[in-house]
């Protein structure tokens, strides 16, 4: 058993599925911060009353090392958050410059509990991931200051990428196992979508004609509870899939009938649903970041079939 | 970190909400259904009890691991829809000016649309969200404030500012399909008089507090 666990810490990979992840995290903690900036929210949800905002700021270690959140104070550091994330995509600075940028995110997003929600939460994990792992082997600056190429196929170990998909998995699975609505759960009507849609908290638009086609609604809060709870599955088929000449009849079965690619066709169209109905901000964009490391590295288009 | 938890949720005067009232009597019949007899309100002081001792016993636990997820950012809270909000809370900011009040901002309104890319922002809406919860009631207070302020430097004319929710209950499919639309009621109104927020730029934090 343990020389296994060794084995599986010890094993590497191309590191391509684990930079596009670091591209996505990069340019979401851009957008993330950049769209508070577009929509002249700063002066409003980050700083203190004094300096003209709402007022209910708490503080932080790098907040309160720089005086506090006045307007001058986090103006920059949403600037420098911005520069790092653009860095983080880039592939500049490697693990230093993720850990960077995620104490710059922590800085303005966690400052005003009010004003966020779990996406910020998800981010900042996904930057802690680019910390964790070595994300900019290729498709980075650094590998072009390193061998004069944007690519390379140096090993990065396969744990990280496990971790990635493990993150997901997890933030999946958890809120599934919250969801005990009675509009929720198996026994009622599954009609949690339907009254979702019409929270004017979240949705992007009047949202009362989807009583006309409640059915469809019922059917889409049925397949995403059962894919959130069962999102555990989705590990399972991605390590069978991720290691398919070991032998195993489950392992054969999830991989002809691609049970990965299944939960992540759903997961692609809940997020694009998501995107076009509701307003919940940068969630499903960073959540999509994660679907990179679902991506095996043979798989990326223009490497062939060929698994190294 | 990740398991599941209710903390969020741990405000006994929140439950007194009819959403959370009505899961309560959902739950209720089913278990009534299924031959465990119980009440409403039995359910829900014995849910508040497990509640109480499983977030003492999760905070004891993770308590050591504190400075892990403060430090590096790996808070696993992922409380996302849980349950829909059945008797959710509009927005709406309406002005006094010349001997009558006027809409100033609706949510979703795209007619009455102050301050819209600010206050239609997700992280607004997150925070307009909140302050309908009579828990979040100093906060709502200060935005109060911030609205006023605002109303007060871009409408020379305007005497007070008026701030309310209209709560209703969402309608069901066959209520909307035959053109049934349930009543509401408004809640949490802040009255704010302008004369105390016309002030030199910066001077305004002085303000009274928002009454209530």
């Amino acid at each position: 058993m343990w020389g296994r666990w060794v084995g599986f810490c010890t094993r590497t990979e191309p590191g391509v599925s684990l930079a596009v992840f670091r591209i996505g995290v990069g340019l979401c903690v851009m957008i993330t911060v950049g769209w508070v900036m577009g929509a002249d929210l700063v002066g409003v949800i980050w700083v203190d009353q004094a300096s003209g905002g709402i007022g209910t700021v708490g503080s932080g270690r790098i907040v309160s090392a720089l005086g506090g959140p006045t307007l001058p104070v986090m103006n920059g550091l949403s600037w420098a958050a911005v520069l790092a994330g653009g860095c983080l995509a880039m592939g500049l600075g490697g693990r230093v410059m993720a850990f960077v940028a995620l104490q710059l995110l922590m800085a303005t997003v966690d400052i005003n509990g009010d004003a966020g929600g779990s996406y910020d939460e998800l981010l900042e994990n996904a930057v802690w991931l680019c910390v964790l792992g070595p994300t900019t082997t290729t498709l980075s600056l650094d590998c072009r200051l390193r061998t004069g190429q944007w690519t390379s196929e140096e090993g990065v170990g396969v744990w990280a990428r496990y971790l990635v998909v493990f993150q997901l998995v997890l933030m999946y699975a958890s809120t599934g196992y919250q969801k005990v609505s009675s509009y929720w759960v198996p026994g009622g009507d599954f009609s949690a979508l339907y009254y979702i849609l019409q929270q004017p908290s979240w949705h992007r638009f009047d949202m009362s004609w989807v009583a006309y086609v409640f059915p469809i609604t019922q059917i889409a809060t049925a397949i995403s509870w059962f894919w959130e709870v069962l999102a555990p599955f989705w590990l399972l088929a991605f390590f069978w899939s991720e290691t398919p000449d070991r032998p195993g009849v489950a392992r054969e079965l999830a991989n002809r009938w691609r049970v990965r690619e299944v939960f992540a066709v759903i997961g692609l169209v809940f997020h694009a649903s998501l995107l076009v109905l509701l307003d919940v901000g940068p969630f499903s964009l960073v959540s999509l970041a994660f679907y990179a490391g679902l991506v095996h590295p043979w798989e990326w288009p223009g490497r062939g079939a060929t698994r190294i | 970190m990740a398991v599941p938890s209710p903390d969020g949720g741990m405000n006994r005067a929140a439950w007194r909400d009819p959403t959370v009232q009505g899961e309560l009597a959902a739950w209720t019949s089913r278990l009534n259904a299924v031959g465990i007899g119980i009440t409403r309100t039995e359910l829900e002081q014995r849910v508040w009890d497990l509640a109480v001792g499983y977030v003492d016993v999760r905070t004891a636990v993770l308590t050591p691991f504190q400075p892990y997820y403060r430090y590096c950012g790996t808070w696993q809270s992922w409380k996302m829809f849980i349950a829909p909000h059945r008797y959710p809370s509009r927005l709406h900011i309406d002005v006094y000016e010349r001997g009558a009040w006027a809409p100033l901002y609706v949510a979703r309104s795209a007619e009455h649309d102050w301050h819209r890319r600010q206050l239609d922002h997700d992280r607004m809406r997150a925070s307009i969200f909140r302050y309908a919860w009579r828990h979040y009631r100093r906060h709502y207070a200060k935005f109060g404030r911030w609205v006023a302020i605002h109303v007060a430097r871009e409408r020379p004319d305007a005497e007070q500012v008026r701030l309310r929710f209209y709560k209703y209950r969402t309608a069901t499919p066959v209520e909307v399909r035959s053109h049934t639309e349930p009543e509401g009621e408004w809640t949490n109104e802040l009255l704010l008089d302008l004369a105390h927020y016309r002030c030199p730029e910066g001077e305004c934090p002085g303000a009274p507090k928002a009454g209530r």
